[in-house]
């Protein structure tokens, strides 16, 4: 295990990445070491740019600690590219973020002078004198060759701009004056947006911001119905809508809804999303309330005047999963319950109850191992096993000739077992008793399953008890 | 007597299945009165020997109850009645065969055994075993089976299969065919019994009853659940049906047999008659020596020429009157004992790899310091200076061969290897094995996983103890990692963790024992392959064999050896001086005196054994003038003598004897055992000799005693003796405070404790390097960093050692060096000696330098540079000529530059690099013919590029980053400037500096040391231009800076200075770290080798307050600089450096 991360805290020690956990304990032994979880780091990143959205659609991941933005004809929104800049670094550092970051005209640049410089603005034409001085890492190359360059003693881009290129290309490989070009910004560079942007959008950015359902549902129909004449004007509806909605602390909500055919009347587009919401209750909370909400048009069609029955084609094709699904969204997961198998040799602990959803999705995927080769089990299983009066002739394990449960008198007349289980050690206790399990069928012919509990060696006494119904 | 005999029983040996011991399971049939238990471990027969030895324990100590015999102190013992064994193993099939119990009812049936359970495999990958029908048939005569019918079967209807199967077994092995019947609980015991029983009847074959045992007792259950559980990877609360239902895989007793089987009585009857027919006992397989005499005479005959044609050579003239009794005695226990192929064979090992392979050898061992042994060539030590107690090795009471181990040069020891098995062949040669058990840390990783504990837990579990060891976790340790010890999951963690302690979790090879038999190997024992294709081993270890007698030889690597051999022959080429091991053997030499003089100085660093910092600090003090002395210094600066407190009584006794005070002994008898070591016990031999004089042991319980030390940490039973041990020697007239602190210096031996005959060999080795080192330095060295990696220090220390005592080292080049590092002429400058080595000025012969080889660049492979060397003709022109006619790679003539090997052609490092960048594969490939006439000039122009000069610094920087040192300068001496003016000593200076003194000294961490028997202290050795430095650094200090002592690369530390007799320690008040200084090396342009007194010379005018407030300003600055020069490059560069190595 090495170390992937450090804090401040950690960083200010001779803690360094890369360095084995082991080692770093040996130094620090009460370090504290949290397992690295890319996925969880990739959705945070994911989380921020779903925030940047706030300044421009198009927002690109760089790795898995940066992101592009493509400001181009965004910036005056904020009052210019350094406001922009400040706003974005602010609102970050106020969510408890280290940011840095440049603007610039090329991706390049900006990444050199965000991760090795003093971040800023770079003006154009002050690319160069921008780079000169920062290590040729700066330029987004591979280890290898930052390596080799180290070693021939080009160590600052400056060292790479002063050298004849040919010399440069030949021993290092085309890449370095590919990506010096693009840090300059003399070789175009797009930036491949990670969301779709949305054919069309309307926002609403508020002075206070909003939490109660309502108002956002209120306010999702006046957005909508100032997006309606963009719609018209186009002849489209929509087909897919998302409402998007940016919580204060900078949490961004995003929520889609379809439709069956394509619609531009407000009233029934914000209806989409009454359900939607209600649907995520639990998991959405406004906190200190939204502050722009926007509604996106992500999927359009040219609108048809008539329409299907709709009613009818609800009604068929419910399958169970279908309906699972609609039942636990409505009324919460936990509503409908099913039996799933557990592995336990203890009858009692072999059977628990889990939200049918879940059991649903995990059915398949989950490969237990087969039970032991050993007697049938009861068709019903007693909730808490039953004392009983009974009386075993041979000992120390024989079934009883005959037992008194629910006030009956009951005559045995066949017996199988016993089958022995030991109680679960690490939960019982070592001394937990063992149980010897009959199968018993009465001179009327009914059947049960009981069990003994106890010791045979150790207790005299005999404890019986009702399990389970056979027939 | 029982009419019960268990024939299922797996042990541990059936790995993360069985949970007991055999040894277990011996002691609880026993305890049962059992008719008989048989051991049948899942295709193994790993586990039987431990289960053989035990019973053989229980009976002979029922014996010697019958005969009147017992000890007093065993009187007291519940004595069990024996238990008959057999071993035997279950067949698992691969092919869908049900399982099979098979015992071999004899010799032959064993051997049938083995070669069955050989095939299954050598068929499969190291650990796992593939049996089929087949092997079963072609390999199961002679031997009792027993199928074992899967419980299910009672639970369909269709037996076809199964009773085709039943059908040909019986019909092949007829009488000797069984089929088993084993209760199961799970409710339908009496429904499967009655189809096997059935099926049986229909097939003519016998039943036989067993519970098959996975343990001797319920309370085991647990542990059987957690194996299993690591077995399968889940932890146990997620582990369900894996588990077992119940615990009724116990080992059970009679009447509860007869209960169970009470419808089949026949069935339990017939274990009875199963055993009845088993004749075979291990004991079958001792002395299974391969023939080793000449022809036309016996063995004996064979060893007797040969130890009097040895002693008349070892001895010319007349063989001494006491040497020749000693010859006559060892050779008659010799032959009582039948051991005489034992020695032969070692005997010609050594003869062979000595005078055909001229590889350099030495034995050593309990049996190795014999007279016998010293006439053979098997050592080199000669015994009439010692009084060694030849009966340790080849007591009458003890019936195991005597242990003789061999090291050989480490580079050369797989010749040897080759020759034994092209010698007895491999079917008659193995390695031994060696079992891997749980240890504290292991057993508490694991168990903690099987109960589903998260990774942070289990490491803390893991990490309770600092380095191996087999002492149970204690609460104590659990609270010192934050655990909770009244949860109750840590709590069984804990329990069942100390459980698991010992219990074998696979086979691995051994280091170098080798089996050798006269029967096929694979008819003595099974055989499996190794982690190498084409090396095999046994399934029993050295324990396991010498219960069974079987002869071992250790065939062991050392590298001293090698270095040795490399050293010998370097004189031999260069100096014209031969020398061998024996020519520098324990006697008087002529030239010993500079020798001896050299080791007290504690001039050793590279010598064998004693380089190391305790050793060095403790050899101006110990003094040693002759052999003997250095015998005592190898024993004596380790744990166990050290533990036991014996150090400062020998060395007070020395100073008293120098001055002429008597020694006094506790008594006349113990005198003649304790003369050599001046009253103090130091050898386990003495150990023994006063047990038995002084004590009133036997010579047989002495030796239980011994080996009760060598293993009193894993199995505790030293305390028996102790009480035995004091009562003994009070009973005569020992004083019972002298008793005591006897037996505690006998158990501070513990594991550690050395006998005499390893600490002489040793010792040889230790004069032999000290004596080349003392003369020829430049030998020394190239032999040495030939050899590497070995000891105590890395290259850069070596190369810094021998340029102190004027040798001159010259760099790695491609026109000049070999892969090792070779002896260049040169002239021997007595000046070049530093100054704290000037008496050696006088005694150093060297007349070479020492060129640095290939082999010290990182991350070239020897084949490819023995290439460069072929190809090299007469020398490279250039980085073009050496790319077209050496056929190197472009990766490794960058790595060459990277090295700065380019020097006799005139390239800098940085040129060499940028001309390597430019070498392009495909147009070398096209156009080599063309221009193989053109003498490979670079005919590409191209507009120049002018590369930055390198920095000094940075040179040392890359020297260290890709040689691990650097002969240009030291990191430390750019560093010096600034280090002065903060009031840092040189290392140097502190041999001036008076006792007591408050220094700050400061250098790169080259070692950290914290040995077990210092209490937390924790040894630090710092190098800085001028040499190193040792620092001391108490518990309490450590744990206030603990992150700067186990993290920095380069520190400054204050603290006061301890000067004794040339042994120098700074004892850590504070301590800093200076690893971001290093940063000053990538980013000052500085000179190699800075340091001018000269700037308090420039302002003479200045007045002295002014001066000291000057230097206290321009000290403060100094520190701001070093500590903050800058982030860039300061990680880099301090990655480079080495990172201390850590010795426990």
């Amino acid at each position: 295990m090495r170390l992937t991360a450090l804090d401040e805290a950690a960083e200010a020690l001779s803690l360094r990445k890369n360095m084995g956990v082991a080692e770093a304990r040996a130094i620090y032994p009460k370090l504290d070491v949290i397992e690295d979880d890319p996925v969880a780091n990739r959705r945070f990143l994911e989380a921020i740019a779903d925030w940047c959205d706030r300044y421009t659609p198009l927002v690109a991941l760089d790795g898995v600690d940066g992101l592009f933005l493509d400001i181009t004809g965004c910036a005056h929104l904020f009052g210019g590219e350094t406001a922009l800049l400040k706003d974005i670094l602010a609102r970050l550092f106020q969510m408890g973020l280290d940011a840095r970051g440049a603007v610039s005209s090329s991706p390049g640049l900006s990444w050199a002078v965000s991760r090795f410089g003093q971040g800023g603005i770079i003006e154009h034409g002050e690319a160069e004198q921008a780079l000169v001085p920062l290590p040729v890492a700066a330029l987004r190359l591979e280890d290898e060759t930052i390596g080799a360059l180290n070693k021939t003693g080009l160590k600052y881009v400056g060292d790479l701009l002063d050298a004849p290129r040919a010399p440069l290309a030949r021993r290092f490989g085309g890449s370095v004056l590919l990506r010096l070009d693009q840090a300059l910004g003399t070789d175009e560079e797009p930036v491949s947006p990670r969301l779709p942007v949305a054919s069309l959008s309307v926002e609403r950015r508020l002075i206070e911001p909003i939490g109660a359902e309502d108002d956002i549902l209120a306010l999702t129909n006046q957005i909508a119905v100032s997006l309606k004449p963009s719609l018209e004007a186009r002849g489209i509806g929509g087909r897919i809508f998302e409402l998007v909605l940016f919580r204060v602390d900078g949490k961004v909500f995003r929520l889609s809804a379809g439709t069956a055919q394509p619609l531009r009347e407000p009233k029934r587009v914000a209806a989409l999303f009454a359900e939607r919401l209600q649907a995520i209750h639990d998991d959405f909370d406004a906190g200190y309330g939204f502050e722009i909400l926007r509604l996106n048009v992500l999927l359009h069609e040219d609108f048809v005047t008539s329409q299907g029955d709709f009613e009818h084609r609800q009604q068929k094709d419910v399958s169970l999963a279908a309906f699972v699904d609609r039942v636990s969204a409505r009324l919460g997961e936990d509503c409908l319950q099913t039996f799933q198998l557990r592995e336990s040799h203890i009858p009692e602990r072999a059977v628990i109850t889990v939200p049918a959803i879940d059991h649903l999705s995990t059915q398949k995927t989950r490969e237990g191992h087969p039970p032991p080769a050993r007697n049938e089990r009861p068709i019903r299983l007693l909730r808490k096993p039953e004392p009983m009066d009974a009386f075993a002739v041979e000992v120390p394990d024989g079934a009883p000739a005959s037992f008194h449960w629910r006030r009956m008198q009951h005559r045995v007349r066949k017996s199988e077992g016993p089958e022995r289980l030991a109680m679960e050690w690490w939960r019982d206790g070592s001394d937990a008793e063992n149980r010897d399990y009959f199968r018993i069928e009465d001179d009327q012919g009914r059947r049960f399953w009981i069990y003994r509990h106890g010791h045979y060696e150790r207790d005299t006494a005999q404890s019986w008890y009702m399990h389970g119904v056979i027939a | 007597m029982s009419i019960f005999f268990e024939i299922g029983a797996k042990t541990n040996f059936s790995f993360l299945e069985g949970a007991s011991k055999p040894e277990e399971m011996i002691v609880q049939a026993a305890i049962l009165k059992l008719g008989g238990l048989g051991i049948a471990d899942r295709n193994s027969v790993a586990g039987v020997v431990r289960a053989h030895a035990q019973s053989k324990a229980i009976q002979k100590k029922f014996e010697r109850m019958r005969a009147g015999l017992l000890e007093e102190h065993e009187k007291n013992d519940v004595i069990l009645n024996p238990i008959h064994f057999q071993p035997g193993a279950r067949l698992v099939f691969s092919d869908g065969t049900p399982d099979i119990l098979a015992y071999p009812q004899d010799r032959k049936g064993w051997a049938h055994l083995c070669r069955l359970l050989s095939a299954g495999n050598l068929r499969a990958e190291k650990g796992k075993c593939i049996l089929t029908e087949a092997d079963l048939m072609e390999w199961g005569d002679d031997m009792m089976l027993a199928l074992v019918p899967d419980p299910s079967i009672a639970g369909h209807g269709n037996h076809e299969a199964f009773e085709g199967c039943l059908e040909r077994f019986r019909k092949r092995f007829r009488k000797n065919f069984h089929m088993a019947l084993a209760p199961a609980y799970d409710g339908r015991d009496k429904r499967m019994f009655a189809t096997i029983s059935l099926l049986a009847d229909r097939n003519r074959i016998p039943l036989i009853a067993t519970n098959q045992p996975l343990y001797h007792d319920t309370t085991r259950r647990p542990l059987a659940d957690i194996v299993t559980s690591i077995r399968e990877h889940v932890p146990i609360p997620e582990a369900g049906f894996l588990l077992a239902p119940n615990a009724e895989r116990f080992l059970k007793n009679d009447g509860e047999i007869l209960r169970l089987f009470r419808d089949y009585p026949h069935a339990v009857t017939n274990t009875e008659k199963f055993f009845g027919s088993l004749s075979f006992s291990l004991d079958e397989l001792e002395h299974n020596y391969p023939p080793e005499n000449d022809e036309g005479e016996t063995p004996y005959q064979t060893l007797e020429r040969l130890t009097k044609a040895g002693a008349a050579k070892r001895f010319p003239g007349k063989i001494p009157e006491k040497v020749q009794r000693n010859i006559e005695y060892e050779l008659s226990l010799v032959r009582q004992k039948q051991y005489e192929p034992y020695f032969l064979t070692v005997h010609r090992i050594i003869q062979y790899a000595r005078h055909e392979k001229k590889i350099l050898c030495q034995g050593r061992g309990s049996a190795a310091n014999s007279v016998i042994c010293y006439c053979l060539e098997i050592t080199e030590v000669n015994p009439e200076k010692s009084t060694l107690l030849f009966d340790r090795f080849l007591s009458m009471d003890r019936d195991e061969p005597p242990d003789i181990d061999v090291d050989f040069e480490h580079e050369r020891r797989e010749e040897v290897i080759q020759h034994i098995y092209e010698k007895y062949g491999k079917e008659h040669a193995g390695l031994t094995a060696g079992v891997t058990t749980y240890r504290t840390r292991s057993a508490g990783r694991e168990v903690s996983k099987a109960f589903g504990l998260s990774e942070d837990v289990q490491s803390a579990i893991g990490s309770l103890v600092w380095g191996w060891s087999e002492e149970k976790l204690s609460e104590r340790e659990a609270k010192a990692a934050g655990l909770d010890i009244f949860d109750p999951m840590t709590k069984n963690v804990l329990k069942y963790a100390s459980e698991l302690l010992g219990f074998p979790r696979h086979l691995t090879q051994h280091v170098g024992g080798f089996v050798i038999t006269r029967d096929r190997l694979d008819e003595v024992v099974p055989i499996m392959k190794t982690a190498m294709p084409g090396r095999y081993m046994v399934e029993w270890d050295k324990d396991d064999l010498d219960n069974l007698k079987i002869l071992k030889v250790d065939i062991l690597a050392l590298g001293m050896l090698t270095a040795l051999k490399r050293a010998f022959d370097l004189l031999l080429l260069h100096y014209d001086v031969k020398k061998t091991l024996a020519d520098l053997g324990n006697d008087t030499h002529a030239d010993e005196e500079p020798v001896y003089e050299m080791i007290c100085r504690a001039d050793t660093l590279g010598v064998f054994q004693i380089e190391s910092r305790a050793q060095m600090s403790m050899l101006p003090r110990l003094k040693p003038k002759k052999f003997y002395d250095l015998v005592i210094e190898v024993a004596i600066v380790r744990p166990g003598p050290i533990q036991g407190d014996m150090v400062h009584p020998y060395l007070k006794r020395r100073e008293d004897r120098d001055r002429g005070i008597p020694i006094e002994y506790p008594s006349k008898e113990l005198e003649s055992v304790l003369e050599r070591t001046l009253g103090v016990p130091l050898f386990q031999e003495q150990a023994m000799q006063i047990a038995i004089t002084a004590a009133g042991f036997k010579p047989a319980e002495a030796d239980q005693l011994r080996r009760a030390m060598a293993t009193f940490k894993r199995t505790g039973t030293i305390g028996n003796f102790e009480k035995r041990f004091i009562e003994g020697m009070v009973a005569k007239k020992y004083s019972r405070d002298f008793a005591q602190q006897c037996f505690n210096q006998i158990k501070g031996f513990g594991e550690y404790g050395f006998p005499e005959s390893h600490a002489a060999s040793f010792a040889l080795l230790v004069y032999a390097s000290s004596w080349v080192k003392a003369y020829y330095p430049d030998v020394f060295c190239a032999a040495m960093l030939n050899s590497q990696p070995m000891g105590f220090y890395a290259p850069a220390q070596l190369v810094r050692d021998a340029r102190e005592h004027g040798v001159v080292i010259r760099p790695v080049d491609i026109n000049e060096s070999n892969w090792d590092c070779l002896l260049e002429e040169a002239e021997f400058n007595k000046r070049a000696v530093d100054f704290r080595h000037a008496v050696m000025r006088e005694v150093i012969q060297t007349k070479r330098a020492v060129r640095l080889g290939f082999r010290q660049i990182k991350g070239l492979s020897e084949v490819s540079m023995q290439q460069l060397v072929a190809n090299r003709g007469r020398g490279y022109s250039s980085i073009r000529d050496l790319w077209l006619r050496s056929g190197l790679q472009k990766a490794d003539i960058e790595r060459l530059a990277d090295a700065d090997a380019f020097g006799s052609i005139r390239l800098s490092r940085r040129e060499a690099l940028w001309a390597v960048r430019a070498l392009d594969a495909k147009s070398a490939a096209e156009k080599l013919p063309l221009f193989d006439q053109v003498s490979h000039i670079d005919l590409q122009v191209e507009p120049e590029t002018r590369l930055p000069e390198m920095l000094a610094g940075e040179q040392v920087v890359e020297d260290y980053r890709y040689l691990s040192l650097s002969l240009k300068g030291h990191p430390v001496s750019f560093l010096r400037d600034e280090f002065r003016k903060v009031g840092v000593v040189r290392n140097v200076d502190l041999l001036t500096i008076p006792n007591g003194r408050r220094v700050t000294i400061a250098g790169l961490v080259l070692v950290r040391q914290r040995p077990g028997s210092a209490k937390g202290v924790i040894f630090m050795t710092l190098e800085d231009e001028t040499g190193v430095a040792n620092a001391i650094v108490w518990k309490k200090v450590f744990e206030k800076y603990r992150p700067i002592v186990m993290g920095a690369r380069l520190v400054k530390i204050y603290g006061k200075l301890q000067s004794q007799s040339g042994v120098i320690h700074t004892v850590v008040d504070h301590i800093e770290d200076m690893t971001p200084a290093l940063g000053i090396l990538q980013k000052e342009a500085r000179r190699f080798g800075v340091s001018d007194r000269s700037d308090e010379a420039l302002n003479p005018s200045m007045d002295p307050s002014q001066r000291k407030l000057a230097n206290s300003l321009e000290k403060a600055v100094m520190e701001k600089r070093l500590i903050s020069s800058g982030h860039v490059g300061v990680i880099e560069t301090t990655q480079v450096m080495p990172k201390g190595r850590n010795f426990h």
